[in-house]
């Protein structure tokens, strides 16, 4: 692609994300914070992430951890499979789990975050004290639209997103299903050496 | 497809009454799939039919590049335009029913037969509605996984409901014998081509059969509720995990 068109689609991004936001530590505006900042990132050093696609993944996992409450999206993947589990387990799991996610995403990032738009919709009704949702939609190259929600949930530490649901697939409820029954087959720590080597990759 | 649906379905049904469908649920979470015995049979054969038909997929992929691929995506959706509008008037969605019957004329005409979306790109919006999706709005909102043959992960209500709406579809009404089979073929291979890139996702997954029984009803989910579904019970997810008293399966 030529790069003016790039830079003109990648301004575009920017200019819809910074558009209506109001700075704030409510679930929206995290999500238009973080990924503003986290897309004008890689566009400016694209080539040298290309290059050496860790160094982006390590950007994405310090711009993004701050976000995530892995620990309770660790405990409820785990379900009643957790059960007794000392805590230092639960939070090693959670550690391979989250890394996994990350290096997806930003292998992610380098193939569409140049073509793609992304729009933050308004918070909607169903926030209450405890537990909402955030919704995009990320328009791709192709014309089509892919609605990408973020469930949040209220720590002591304000607001912390738990998982992410993909045209109404819940990372959560498809990794349980997954991982439940085989931490109870083979237990917790060949489930973790499983995803530390990279060799669990789950649906889209 | 009005032959091929009906054979399919009516195979599978037949079927499914002589299988003592299984119930070796060796899942925990309330999923519809008692029939899950069964399904997982009809999966292992639909996974050997995809040994024949993924090669063939990947040549069209390699072949078609990417605007004619999208082109014939287009020119395919286009085709499902009357079941939807069919769908939508069933279930009371005038206004958008008129809006896809638009959608349908605008395409067919100044999008060369389908073969460009230019509705979407004048910002009409895009539905999709089928039998199933009506039958859920009309009270029958929960029903089993079903496996089919060929055409893949569905429901007892959806897999009914295909076969109904197989009977309107323009394509069933326009050509008959080998012409029809022939469009469904390459209306497969190209529907098999999009899924290419999710294929290691499955082949590495823990229990490739669970995985794509939940993403298929996930996402099912979602249509039925016009992409707004309820969130999912995380708190029971959680006293699941939290619950003290021994667990009775152990």
């Amino acid at each position: 692609m030529k790069t003016w068109l790039l830079t003109l689609l990648l301004m575009g991004v920017a200019g819809n994300l910074l558009a209506d936001h109001i700075p704030g530590d409510d679930p929206v505006s995290l999500v238009k914070d973080t990924t503003v900042h986290i897309f004008a990132d890689v566009t400016e050093n694209m080539d040298r992430f290309k290059a050496n696609p860790e160094e982006l993944q390590a950007l994405v996992q310090r711009d993004l951890m701050p976000l995530l409450d892995i620990n309770y999206a660790a405990r409820l993947v785990l379900g009643r499979a957790g059960r007794g589990l000392p805590s230092e387990k639960i939070d090693e799991f959670a550690e391979s789990m989250s890394t996994r996610l990350i290096s997806r995403y930003s292998t992610g990032l380098l193939y569409f975050s140049s073509e793609v738009e992304l729009q933050v919709l308004p918070q909607r009704g169903d926030l209450n004290e405890k537990l909402t949702r955030v919704r995009t939609r990320v328009k791709l190259p192709s014309g089509g639209e892919a609605p990408v929600d973020y469930a949040f949930h209220k720590t002591a530490d304000g607001w912390k997103a738990f998982d992410v649901i993909v045209e109404g697939i819940s990372y959560v409820t498809t990794y349980r299903n997954q991982i439940m029954p085989e931490v109870q087959a083979n237990g917790i720590d060949s489930v973790i050496e499983r995803l530390n080597s990279g060799q669990l990759k789950l649906a889209e | 497809m009005r032959r091929m649906s009906r054979l399919i379905v009516g195979i599978t049904l037949s079927a499914l009454l002589f299988a003592c469908a299984g119930t070796q649920n060796r899942h925990t979470d309330p999923i519809n799939d008692p029939w899950e015995g069964f399904n997982r049979k009809v999966y292992a054969f639909n996974d050997r039919l995809d040994k024949v038909v993924r090669p063939v997929s990947v040549g069209y992929d390699k072949i078609m590049p990417d605007p004619v691929q999208r082109g014939v995506g287009n020119f395919f959706r286009n085709l499902d335009s009357p079941v939807t509008i069919v769908n939508q008037l069933l279930q009371g969605k005038f206004k958008q029913s008129g809006v896809s019957l638009g959608r349908f004329l605008l395409n067919s005409t100044v999008g060369l037969l389908g073969f460009f979306d230019v509705a979407s790109k004048a910002g009409i919006p895009y539905y999709n509605e089928d039998l199933g999706q009506t039958l859920a709005k009309w009270g029958y909102k929960d029903s089993r996984y079903l496996v089919l043959p060929i055409l893949g992960p569905s429901t007892f209500r959806d897999g009914t409901g295909r076969l109904a709406d197989s009977y309107y579809h323009p394509v069933g009404r326009a050509i008959h014998g080998r012409e029809e089979w022939g469009y469904w073929i390459v209306r497969g291979i190209d529907q098999r081509a999009r899924f290419l890139e999710q294929d290691s996702e499955l082949e590495q997954a823990f229990d490739p059969y669970v995985l794509l029984r939940d993403v298929w009803l996930q996402n099912r989910q979602y249509e039925l509720y016009d992409g707004d579904p309820p969130m999912a019970d995380y708190d029971l997810y959680l006293e699941d995990y939290s619950e003290e008293q021994p667990d009775p399966e152990n």
